[in-house]
């Protein structure tokens, strides 16, 4: 090998670590998104596809509630609202003005952002349970004009959404919704390593310790609160391209704590458990779905379980595996 | 708008507001004692609901007598819930008890509408009256004798409450709780009893009004998101941890509802609701009552 060579592969693996630094994803963490994007090439039915793409979706929702409720500690008990507000927007704009459907998911997504920094700006300032019920209140009122604006949304009936692919293949909206999935992955990723997450984190654990170490704490939480929120639109606008129709029923409380149960389960704070939730959890319950009201039984327990017993979820479960692991091998020496 | 129809919604306004004192009532003294934010609390209400219903119209027992089971339908699984979830998060939790026990009302939730759902079905069990007939309070003006027997429950059980917070000693205790937890373990009040007893008390109220209002609610496994939804308004509107305030805030709510509705329409009474307690919130975060926000929020 000459000198040359030598220099280049160095250069190279020096740039893609830095290239992955920048990511702030683990190797690991780029092989398994690697085998997330190929996973599709070996599902031949189309069902399953859908499947695929319903389990990305709900873990990047569940990922987009996590950076709020596993960071700085506040349940957004309105969160399928805010996804109602960007998908409802985006479906409307593409509909009666006839803008195209990717800058429509884009201005649902901003506008379920604004409506977040506002309710934000009014609650956050107080403790968590207030933002948490105020957000929950901001998604029944929603919800009820979703329903009643039958002129604008077409209320119960549903309102019937064009699609952005003309193929009937699901392909498409699987690479879709991984692209938004790792967009917002990486964002979180970086956001919550940097200084921002730092104070995302004091103020989490212990307000009144980030209050004196000089956190300005409402401004982070609102802040925090309105990414999120912004995430939830962009994934909504999705939605409604997605499944082709919209009703009301969406933006109900019973949603959110659907994508709830998924990020508990998953662990709070570790961004990735809800997405592994989500790919376990959805596609169970899928094949479980004769047994109707049994499973939804079963999600409660979870829950509750999780709650009592688990509370880190499955980021504690693969910290544990680990732990084991590294004990062992200290032992056999 | 005429007189009569001013005094139709007044009326209408007053009784849903006394059903709201007591839902919000319960809430009110769980949070309170135990900082427990009761998401489930809606689901205790459909438990009164389907009691009374299996006890009034398929067993034929008297109104009274089902209410009353009702209530203690109530009590129990209230005190069942209280032993075997949240005592264990209590011996287990490491802090954030608020948020933690929160979530752990919602998976209750889940689980007691879904089984309630797998037992009874998506349908409506309801009676069309507990006693039939009206009553004239004015020459044109005239309420059912069920809503005019619905209030006064809700009337009665709330100033029996009352007394039993304030006139025994077990009452006492609760209260001491709510006011300093450590200090009222010192002079030897047992923790685990008191907290048990509040929760299955807040839940019996809640049956209670479940109860009350089958005939003109009947029993479904989602009932309950709608009195849930209007307690915790009553909750936050008037700030925590004032009985008082509690019972003025629920026949404000109750008000507010009847008018707009009557004037606005199913719809834009929940963005009227919502503006007034954003409103509220703004100007003044503790509540109407409240005299800071500081104390059990905090926690």
């Amino acid at each position: 090998m000459t000198n040359n060579q030598l220099y280049l592969s160095k250069y190279r693996n020096l740039s893609n670590s830095k290239f992955i630094k920048m990511l702030g994803i683990s190797p690991l963490g780029i092989i398994l998104f690697i085998i997330l994007a190929i996973a599709p090439l070996f599902m031949n039915n189309q069902y399953i596809l859908h499947l695929y793409a319903s389990s990305l979706m709900f873990g990047a929702l569940a990922m987009g509630f996590d950076f709020t409720a596993g960071f700085i500690n506040i349940v957004n008990f309105g969160y399928a609202a805010f996804v109602g507000v960007g998908a409802y927007t985006a479906a409307l704009l593409v509909i009666n003005l006839g803008i195209s459907p990717w800058l429509g998911i884009v201005a649902g997504a901003l506008v379920s952002s604004v409506l977040g920094f506002f309710t934000g700006f009014l609650t956050l300032r107080l403790r968590g349970m207030f933002a948490a019920l105020m957000a929950w209140f901001l998604g029944i009122t929603l919800m009820s004009l979703a329903s009643n604006l039958v002129d604008l949304t077409r209320g119960q009936l549903g309102l019937n959404v064009p699609m952005i692919f003309t193929t009937t293949d699901k392909t498409p909206y699987v690479y879709t919704i991984l692209v938004i999935m790792a967009i917002g992955y990486v964002s979180f990723r970086k956001i919550t390593s940097s200084n921002i997450g730092l104070a995302f984190r004091a103020i989490g654990q212990d307000i009144e310790a980030a209050h004196s170490s000089g956190v300005d704490s409402t401004k982070y939480k609102v802040f925090n609160f309105t990414v999120s929120c912004f995430f939830a639109g962009l994934i909504g606008g999705f939605y409604g391209f997605f499944v082709g129709i919209l009703t009301p029923a969406m933006m109900h409380t019973r949603v959110t704590v659907e994508i709830l149960v998924l990020a508990y389960i998953g662990g709070r704070g570790s961004l990735w458990g809800s997405l592994l939730a989500a790919l376990l959890i959805i596609p169970i319950f899928e094949y479980l779905k004769p047994m109707m009201e049994i499973r939804l039984v079963i999600y409660g327990l979870l829950l509750v379980l999780v709650m009592i017993f688990y509370p880190g979820g499955l980021a504690q479960l693969y910290q544990n595996i680990l732990d084991l692991f590294k004990t062992k091998s200290v032992s056999e020496r | 708008m005429e007189l009569s129809a001013i005094l139709d919604i007044l009326i209408a306004g007053i009784v849903r507001g006394g059903l709201f004192v007591m839902m919000a009532l319960g809430l009110s003294i769980i949070f309170g004692v135990m900082n427990i934010p009761n998401f489930a609390h809606g689901e205790f209400y459909m438990i009164g609901a389907y009691v009374a219903y299996f006890a009034n119209a398929v067993y034929g027992l008297n109104p009274i007598l089902s209410i009353v089971l009702a209530a203690l339908g109530g009590f129990c699984f209230g005190a069942l819930i209280e032993k075997t979830a949240f005592s264990t998060l209590r011996r287990r939790s490491e802090g954030n008890w608020v948020m933690n026990s929160f979530l752990l009302t919602a998976g209750i939730s889940i689980m007691l509408q879904n089984i309630a759902q797998a037992i009874m079905g998506v349908k409506y069990m309801g009676i069309r009256n507990y006693w039939e007939g009206n009553i004239n309070i004015l020459p044109n003006v005239s309420i059912s004798i069920d809503r005019f027997a619905a209030f006064t429950i809700a009337m009665v059980t709330v100033l029996l409450f009352w007394a039993f917070l304030n006139k025994t000693k077990t009452g006492n205790s609760i209260r001491a709780v709510s006011e300093n937890e450590s200090g009222a373990m010192l002079v030897g009040i047992n923790l685990d009893k008191v907290f048990s007893l509040t929760f299955a008390l807040g839940a019996m109220l809640a049956a209670i009004a479940g109860a009350a209002l089958l005939s003109i609610n009947p029993a479904y496994p989602t009932i309950g998101l709608a009195p849930l939804y209007k307690s915790w308004y009553v909750v936050i509107l008037v700030g925590m941890g004032n009985i008082w305030g509690t019972i003025i805030g629920g026949f404000i709510v109750g008000l507010i509802e009847a008018f707009s509705y009557y004037n606005l329409g199913a719809g834009w009474q929940d963005v009227v609701s919502l503006i007034i307690i954003m409103i509220i919130l703004a100007l003044k975060p503790s509540g109407l009552f409240g005299k800071s926000v500081k104390g059990v929020w905090d926690r």
